[in-house]
């Protein structure tokens, strides 16, 4: 006898808008039905309306957290396009802000893989000591979360030895963290046994329906861009891909916190290694590529992403596709969830399953203000907030 | 393999079957095929170059026809394009020889309405469902409005 559970498109264990339907038959899943379809904004549309230079914010709104991998692509996509090289300075920096956030993504999805499982401690420890990259971000970009810090011929700011020391005091405590959060992850009891042999994909799987980033990884496929397809200053910066075969959640743990602790490295590095000379190049606002077309890959924090521009002279792209890692994840998270021979998935472990492959999450629920003057501060809802762009709308038309 | 050896290996497997091939820099070709021929290059460059991966699958309206772009890569990405005309927006589905490819085509489908032959469960997948049938919004005649405000 099987019954059907839906999960979504609201639900607490995923504030993503996304529906799952399961096929169950007493406590096991049999069969599993994503829809993912709910939050499409048009943004490959948006991109033939907007000139190149509008572009780049428009790409760093496609995923809040992995933004600076987003404009990394878009605008290495865009100086593909010009046949134009940026100074090796600007790479670097580029090099250090993305693995930055990387830092965060993976501090982030761990906090959240630590409160599927019921592990609300070590989401807390986590969550903390994750406010010391959004500082560091926020010393080099001017903002916590979403960058703005790529644009097309380099980067907005340059970096002093101020900021340079604030990193490096933030990286040796980050390490010690992180060790410290991987030792926890390596003894402590109810992890393992909430994680290991739990959402199993198969080496052969994931190569057959192509997933990508740490889930790759952890089912001990060699495969990262940084490595086969260098691009900004990866391929001066030495680094390994982190590789687990176990197949599990636990592996994918542990591919992302070994991530962290080589981001830590190679921020060190470029630091050690910073090249002089500019950080920009100058370039007209208008910008006009020849025609002709370029596909830009970069390693996103959630796994491999892919832009590809077709451009016909104006200054429009003709046509703009973004490929995100969740939508490549999606098809190999079905097979995780679903039973087979003797690999049987249960319903209480479906949040940390479909959690392991990190979904990635845009929405922002509210927003708080802070009046500096008056020194007060008030929350708003999103309708409110709504209501009051809607009124700001009316007055200045 | 770099991306000077595959593009050999492409022109000697298929000759002038290979309407273009460029390299505009590296790690990356660019390859144009006839539509029927389209299935055979990507089976030879995943299978038998050993590419593993078909990282997207980029569909798109080149006004007088459509355009379906498969982007396979592993350290060289190798986009193979074909065209399409827009009588008939239908090409041989990839599902067969690669099952990841299922969303991809899915969303081609839905967004700029090419036909994916040999696709087991080509329904809609990005649109709503009370999106009008025959309107694919990535096409050129498509025009996106500035959304008015709801009330």
């Amino acid at each position: 006898m099987s019954f059907y559970i839906p999960i979504g498109p609201q639900h607490p264990v995923h504030p993503e808008p996304l529906l799952m339907k399961f096929k169950v038959e007493g406590e096991q899943v049999v069969d599993v039905e994503i829809n993912v379809s709910y939050t499409h904004r048009g943004i490959e549309k948006g991109f033939e309306y907007r000139d190149y230079l509008k572009g780049i914010y428009l790409a760093e709104r496609i995923c809040g957290i992995c933004n600076a991998a987003h404009t990394v692509c878009y605008t290495q996509n865009i100086e593909q396009l010009l046949g134009k090289e940026i100074p090796p300075r600007a790479k670097y920096l580029r090099l250090i802000v993305e693995e930055l956030s990387r830092i965060h993504s993976h501090l982030l999805w761990l906090g959240l893989a630590a409160h599927q499982i019921g592990f609300e401690t070590l989401f807390m420890y986590v969550w903390r000591d994750r406010e010391r990259v959004l500082d560091v971000i926020e010393a080099i970009t001017g903002n916590r979360v979403v960058t703005s810090y790529n644009t097309i011929g380099g980067v907005r700011r340059d970096i002093n030895p101020q900021i340079e020391h604030k990193i490096r005091k933030a990286m040796d405590y980050l390490e010690k963290r992180t060790k410290y959060f991987k030792k926890v992850i390596m003894e402590e009891p109810t992890v393992l046994m909430r994680t290991q042999n739990v959402g199993i994909l198969k080496p052969r799987e994931a190569i057959e329906l192509f997933a990508v980033g740490p889930v790759l990884r952890a089912s001990g496929i060699k495969h990262d861009v940084r490595a086969d397809d260098p691009y900004i200053a990866h391929d001066e910066v030495p680094f390994n891909v982190a590789t687990y075969d176990t197949c599990d959640v636990y592996a994918r743990i542990l591919v992302r916190i070994d991530e962290v602790l080589e981001c830590i490295n190679m921020i060190r590095y470029s630091l050690d290694h910073l090249p002089s000379g500019p950080y920009r190049l100058k370039l007209p606002i208008i910008i006009r590529p020849p025609p002709g077309e370029s596909v830009s890959r970069v390693e996103a924090p959630r796994g491999e992403l892919l832009h590809y521009v077709m451009s016909d002279g104006t200054e429009k792209p003709y046509r703009y596709k973004v490929r995100t890692p969740t939508l490549a994840n999606i098809p190999a998270t079905a097979r995780m969830l679903t039973s087979r021979k003797n690999y049987v998935v249960y319903i209480a472990d479906i949040p940390i399953i479909f959690g392991s492959i990190d979904p990635c999450l845009c929405c922002t629920g509210r927003v708080a203000f802070v009046d500096i003057e008056k020194g007060r501060s008030w929350v708003w809802s999103y309708s409110q907030l709504i209501k009051y762009s809607r009124e700001r709308f009316e007055r200045h038309d | 393999m770099n991306e000077k050896e595959i593009a050999e290996a492409l022109k000697k497997k298929f000759g002038d079957k290979i309407i273009k091939c460029e390299i505009p820099m590296r790690r990356r070709v660019f390859v144009e095929v006839r539509r029927e021929d389209y299935k055979e290059v990507v089976r030879f460059l995943l299978k038998d170059l050993d590419l593993k991966f078909v990282e997207a699958i980029t569909a798109l309206d080149g006004k007088d026809h459509f355009e379906v772009i498969a982007h396979v890569g592993y350290s060289v990405s190798v986009s193979v394009k074909a065209k399409i005309p827009r009588e008939d927006p239908s090409i041989d589905s990839l599902y067969d020889i690669a099952p990841g490819v299922d969303l991809y085509e899915r969303e081609a489908h839905d967004l700029v309405g090419i036909v994916f032959k040999g696709h087991p469960n080509l329904k809609r997948f990005i649109l709503p469902e009370n999106w009008p049938e025959g309107v694919y919004p990535l096409r050129k005649d498509y025009e996106a409005k500035h959304p008015e405000p709801l009330r």
